[in-house]
């Protein structure tokens, strides 16, 4: 009876451990061999059968269907460049020109890894809709309550936590070879309420 | 050491045993589960399903992109290989992708590394013989790890203007089980 009962604690002590184990790795941190490049962050092995069961476990969740770093790469923010949370109260700046990439785009998620509802149905900027400067750079408002000019491409950001995700398809050489070292637009935060 | 401390040390250790292999078994559970409920969600295998454009209320897979139309056939060889045919899109960036049930991507070809108008792929599982193909187009065999997956279309929506083209490109896709395939000897 009295080692059923010790038998019995060690399961009921060590499922959820190891339950909550798989949690805390899987939701929090990287997304395994990941580089990054100022606040982007980027898996080196998303999507491909080379893939840890870490990195595979959590592309499953924040990024199911991701392909190779060849045919794609994507970088994901979760902070501004001065290492502070994305908060869409907040107003950010992504500024910068074209990445090396045959097309790219940056867009807004909610905490939950879907799209932020809002009466716009304004989403993301992409190499062919950014509203850009006479000099061809461009800087995307993110976040705060209203776009700030006509002139300036705008994705609103809720009012929660958010994290943005820099699409580039198919990457410059340079750029599949050494994700870390891209030149990438830069994200920094313009204002807080 | 005392006897005492030496018995809980071992159930300590014990508990610790049962917490890493629940971790292992949890961890290698995990993206067959995702995959099995994304392929659920997807709709009915061996078919064709082109989603309309993403906007927050696509809450099917995680982080879509708003400015690509998606179209996804959920495969399941068990009644024979499948067969994908698909306009090959020009226009913007376009790529054809495979998944296997452990989330991982066997297989992507995009439309630069595809010059012609149409493109057959023919999955199939191990053991499994193919039908011949149409010699006409670009064409593939994909050797599929499991038994299901998930054939991915992307197409990019570069302009809006470009968006019913895109659209009626993909809508012209289809995939369905090739049931005549002879078995390999």
């Amino acid at each position: 009876m009295h080692v059923a009962v010790k038998i019995l604690g060690t399961i009921v002590v060590g499922v959820p451990l190891g339950l909550a184990a798989t949690w805390v790795v899987t939701s929090r941190g990287g997304m395994g061999d990941s580089v990054a490049d100022g606040p982007w962050k980027t898996s080196l092995v998303a999507g491909s059968p080379q893939s840890d069961p870490y990195t595979r476990a959590r592309v499953a969740l924040h990024g199911l269907f991701a392909l190779n770093r060849n045919e794609t790469l994507y970088y994901t923010a979760t902070e501004d460049s001065s290492g502070a949370k994305l908060d869409g109260h907040c107003r950010y700046e992504v500024v910068g020109r074209d990445p090396s990439a045959r097309w790219w785009s940056v867009t807004a998620y909610g905490d939950d890894d879907y799209l932020i509802s809002n009466p716009g149905n304004l989403y993301s900027a992409s190499q062919t809709s950014v509203l850009r400067q006479k000099d061809g750079s461009f800087a995307i408002a993110v976040g705060g309550a209203q776009a700030p000019s006509a002139k300036t491409s705008w994705i609103p950001a809720g009012t929660g936590a958010f994290s943005l995700t820099l699409r580039l398809y198919n990457p410059g050489p340079d750029m599949a070879l050494d994700p870390a070292d891209a030149v990438l637009p830069a994200l920094k935060k313009v204002s807080c309420p | 050491m005392s006897e005492r401390a030496q018995e809980w040390l071992f159930w300590i250790a014990a508990t610790i045993l049962v917490a890493l292999v629940v971790h292992l078994v949890a961890l290698y559970l995990l993206p067959r589960v995702v995959m099995m409920r994304a392929l659920d969600r997807l709709g009915a295998a061996n078919t064709m399903h082109v989603g309309k454009r993403p906007t927050a209320a696509a809450r099917v897979i995680v982080r879509p992109s708003p400015d690509i139309l998606y179209a996804t056939c959920p495969y399941d060889l068990s009644k024979g290989p499948l067969r994908v045919t698909a306009p090959v899109i020009h226009t913007s960036y376009w790529s054809v992708s495979a998944f296997d049930a452990n989330t991982d991507n066997f297989f992507v070809k995009n439309d630069q590394k595809t010059p012609a108008d149409s493109v057959e792929l023919v999955v199939v599982k191990r053991g499994q013989a193919w039908p011949k193909l149409d010699a006409a187009i670009e064409r593939a065999i994909l050797f599929s790890p499991s038994e299901k997956g998930l054939i991915l279309f992307r197409a990019v929506i570069d302009d809006e203007k470009h968006l019913p083209a895109i659209d009626a490109a993909l809508h012209q896709a289809r995939c369905g089980t090739v049931a005549s395939a002879p078995k390999l000897r």
